[in-house]
Parts: C-alpha cells; sequence; structure tokens
C-alpha cells in the first residue's frame, strides 16, 4: 500500500474538533465518569478522614494535662502581724459643739431661699494609720515544673489537634488538586486521541466529496500517529477500484471511437462517446 | 376517514407494503451477536482498556485513602481502650470487631471496583461498537468497490453513531453508481447505434470493437446491480 508522501501537514488545536458529536461524546465519558469517580470516593474518604480525624481529637484531648496545684491563700498571704499597738489616746478637750441648728437659722433669716448645709468637723488627732502588712507568697518547691509539665502538655495537645486538622485539610486538598488535573488532562488526552479518529474520517469525507462530483485525486497517506489505518487502507483500495472501472470504460470507449473512426462511421453517437471520453479523462487528471 | 380504504392483509397478516414485491424471500433482519462486538478490537480495546485502568487506578488510589483513614481511626480506637481498661478481652473483643469492620470495607470496596470494572468494560464496548459497527460496514463496502462493484447501500442500524459519515459516504456511492449507471445505459445505446451505422472502411474490426465493449457492457451490469 505504498502510496503517495503525505503533505506535511501539522495538527492544528483550532481543528482538533473534526467530529464534534463523536469526539465530545467520548471526551465527555471519559471526563465525566472520571468527574463522579473522584467526587464519590473523594467525599467517602473525607467522611473517613473527618472520622479519623474526630477519633484522633478525641484521643488527644482525652488525655488530660497534668493541672497547676492551686496555690492555697495562706501560703500565698499569711496572716500579717498584728498591728502595733495604737499610741495612747489624749483625753479629747471637751470643745463645745457648734451650735448648727441656730447657724442655719440665721442663715434662713439671712436668705430664705439658701440651701441647708450640715458642718462636720473632723479631728484626725485622735486616728490611729496602721502600715500594711508585707505580702510574703510561699510556693510548693514542685510547683514551677508543675506548670512548666501542664502548659508543654498543653502546647503538645494544641500541636497534635492542629496536626489533626492539617492532614485533613491536607487530604481535601490533594484529592481537589488531583481531580482538577486529571480533569483537564482527560479532557485534554481524550479530544487529542478521538481526533486521531475523526481526522481520519474527515479525511475520507473529503475524498468522498471529490469522488461524489467524478474527481478522482491522488489518495495521500493517513498522517503519523493517525488511527483507522486499516480503514483507510480499505478506502484507498476502494477508491483504486472505482478508479479502475473509470479506466476500464476508457480503454473500451477509445478502442471503439478509433475503431469506427478507422471505418469512416460518421454518426451522432461518435460526439456523444467522444464528450463521455472527455469527461472520464479530466475526472482522471 | 371513510375516504381511507380499508387494509388488506396479504401475507403472515402483513400489509401490502409490507410483503416483499415479486414473492422474494425478504432478508432475515440483522441481529446484534455477542461476540460481533468487538468488530475492530484495536480501535474499541484502546478505549476500553483506557478508561477502564483510569477508573481503576483512580477508585484503587482513593479506596487505599479510605482504608488508609479508617484504619488509623480503628488503631486510634484501640490505643484508646487499652490505655482506659487493662481487661485484655474487651481489648481483644473490640480489636477483633474493629478488623473485621476493616476488612468488610476493603471487601466492598473491592467488590465495587470489580463491579465497576466489568460494567464499565461492557457499556464500552457496546459503546465503541456503534462507532466501530458503521466503519466495518462502510469497510465492507469499500471492499466491493475494491472489486468494482457498485451495489446498493444501506442504511445504518438504529443508534448507530457516525451518521454524518455514514450519510457523506452513501450519497458519494450513490451518486458513483448513477454517474456509472447512466455511463453503462450511454455505451449500451451506441452499441446500438454503431451496429446500425453504415460503414465505409473496414467494418470487421469496428465489429470487433462493438463486440468488446458489449461484453464489457455485460460485465459492468453485474457490477452495478
Amino acid at each position: 500500500m505504498a502510496g503517495p508522501a503525505n503533505k506535511g501537514y501539522k495538527r492544528s488545536w483550532k481543528n482538533l474538533l473534526l467530529n464534534k458529536r463523536y469526539q465530545l461524546r467520548f471526551t465527555l465519558f471519559m471526563v465525566g465518569l472520571s468527574a463522579l469517580l473522584m467526587a464519590g470516593l473523594g467525599f467517602w474518604v473525607m467522611r473517613e478522614a473527618n472520622v479519623a480525624t474526630s477519633v484522633g481529637r478525641s484521643r488527644v484531648v482525652g488525655e488530660p494535662c497534668v493541672k497547676v496545684p492551686d496555690l492555697k491563700p495562706e501560703e500565698a498571704f499569711p496572716d500579717p502581724a498584728p498591728p502595733p499597738p495604737a499610741p495612747p489616746v489624749e483625753k479629747p478637750v471637751n470643745v463645745p459643739p457648734p451650735d448648727t441648728d441656730a447657724n442655719d437659722k440665721a442663715a434662713a433669716k439671712a436668705d430664705p431661699k439658701a440651701p441647708h448645709h450640715a458642718t462636720v468637723q473632723i479631728d484626725d488627732e485622735t486616728m490611729t494609720l496602721v502600715p500594711p502588712a508585707p505580702i510574703v507568697q510561699t510556693v510548693p518547691k514542685d510547683w514551677g515544673d508543675a506548670v512548666v509539665e501542664h502548659w508543654s502538655c498543653e502546647m503538645r495537645q494544641a500541636g497534635a489537634l492542629d496536626d489533626l486538622e492539617r492532614g485533613r485539610t491536607r487530604i481535601l486538598l490533594v484529592i481537589v488538586a488531583t481531580s482538577i488535573g486529571l480533569l483537564l488532562g482527560l479532557a485534554v488526552y481524550g479530544i487529542n486521541s478521538t481526533h486521531k479518529v475523526a481526522g481520519p474520517l474527515f479525511k475520507v469525507t473529503l475524498y468522498l466529496g471529490k469522488m461524489r462530483e467524478g474527481r478522482f485525486d491522488k489518495v495521500y497517506n493517513l498522517r503519523k500517529g493517525d488511527q483507522l489505518v486499516d480503514f483507510y487502507d480499505h478506502f484507498k483500495a476502494a477508491h483504486a477500484g472505482v478508479v479502475k472501472l473509470e479506466r476500464d470504460d476508457l480503454e473500451q470507449l477509445r478502442a471503439v471511437i478509433a475503431a469506427a473512426e478507422a471505418a469512416g462511421v460518421e454518426h451522432d453517437v461518435m460526439g456523444e462517446l467522444r464528450a463521455l471520453v472527455a469527461r472520464k479523462e479530466k475526472s482522471l487528471e | 376517514m371513510s375516504d381511507v380504504p380499508s387494509a388488506t392483509v396479504v401475507q403472515d397478516g402483513k400489509l401490502g407494503g409490507d410483503v416483499p414485491k415479486n414473492g422474494a424471500p425478504q432478508r432475515p433482519k440483522y441481529k446484534r451477536k455477542l461476540s460481533n462486538y468487538l468488530l475492530d478490537k484495536k480501535l474499541q480495546l484502546r478505549y476500553v482498556l483506557m478508561v477502564t485502568i483510569l477508573s481503576g487506578v483512580i477508585a484503587g488510589s482513593l479506596g487505599y485513602l479510605i482504608y488508609q483513614q479508617r484504619h488509623i481511626a480503628s488503631a486510634s480506637i484501640e490505643q484508646d481502650i487499652a490505655a482506659l481498661t487493662k481487661d485484655d478481652d474487651f481489648q481483644k473483643q473490640v480489636a477483633g470487631e474493629l478488623e473485621s469492620t476493616d476488612r468488610v470495607l476493603v471487601y466492598k470496596m473491592a467488590g465495587f471496583g470489580i463491579g465497576l470494572v466489568l460494567i464499565l468494560s461492557a457499556y464500552l464496548v457496546i459503546m465503541t461498537h456503534k462507532v466501530a459497527g458503521p466503519l466495518y460496514k462502510v469497510s465492507m463496502y469499500f471492499d466491493r468497490m475494491a472489486d468494482g462493484r457498485l451495489g446498493v447501500v444501506t442504511a445504518l442500524r438504529k443508534g448507530d453513531m457516525l451518521q454524518d459519515f455514514y450519510t457523506a459516504f452513501r450519497e458519494s456511492h450513490d451518486a458513483m453508481r448513477a454517474r456509472l449507471t447512466a455511463d453503462h445505459e450511454a455505451m449500451i445505446a451506441a452499441v446500438d447505434k454503431l451496429r446500425d451505422a453504415s460503414a465505409k472502411g473496414n467494418r470487421a474490426e469496428l465489429d470487433a470493437a462493438i463486440g468488446k465493449l458489449e461484453a464489457h457492457n455485460g460485465t459492468r451490469k453485474k457490477q452495478l446491480s
């Protein structure tokens, strides 16, 4: 089946969808099925991941950290020393209390609209100020270690919970990213691989169009990587078969015309036969 | 509706239009056979294997993730129980139940995967058959054309794909057949006219050429039938 060399046609992205119905059907089936599987199984994975995370979280939280021992108030604030005895209070000098009523009455007489005020006098000489006792905080010897251990445990738990959450998120991201990459890759691959079938069909359709119009051009080979090579070989054989029919007709007609001309036949049919021969010759150019 | 003539049963309960003329036996209707589903192994298996393997890889990978997460949860629960209780029997019982649950999950997933692959393969073989079928049919017509035979082209089966391509093929085939038939008729007419035409020169040579053309017309008649 050694045919004429390929014209050197290059695939173009614009021409990838030659047979939309066929190509999209097969590509979308592949992409849709993968999307369905990724979504369904991805949902299942996330459900299991949520369960595993919850169990892990319960386990982490369920291991209680050592509590920081409470400091007893008497240890932190021991009883202050008894205040020093108050200095002896001198007997107060009897000062007659001011006659407030008389003052008020006098003021009321002077200005009946003026408010009434009471006057208080404090004698601070008799008051004693006691200085506050110094606060002495005493803690148990292992209290510091307990605090360190407690907060180390708390931080360890927080880290473990964070790890669990991050692990769950990582699974989700991996599934989503893989799905997007896979679906895009499959769409490109699907269109490209179906194009390798649609391409030869398109080429055969073009030749069939020419054959319908009575033109039997050269049939070129398929591009490298195309599928349906066997099918295309069948087509080339069919094309050759029809060309042979036309050549056989041509041969017979030429022989008859030559014999008729040699015999000196003058008839209208000679014109018809010559026209037929001319048409067949043109179709085989 | 009274103007409509009453239908007349001609044969076996069939109406006149449904019975082949001239009493010729009707061609048995082609039925799809299971063995004929893989008409173009290369084309069909390529797509079937591609999609099936892809689905298997997706299902396998995500199935492994599902099992891994379940196993992590089970191991965590076992460790919790071991920390909470010293009862070995209870621990073993719980561990056994969890292991059994995990195993059931694996079986379920394996069943799902096998079922998916089987159903998918069957569906894809049928789906690709709808492409391979028309190609196979066109290839058969191409083989006939290669032998110089241009008979009648029948329609595709319902549900077949590549209808557009097949229509283009059929139209082209019918046009070539019509043209060759017209040429054939013209050559038959030419033979008759040339026989009747008066010749001035060598008649024997012309008669021989006419004889050959007549034989050629006979062959062509068979080819176009």
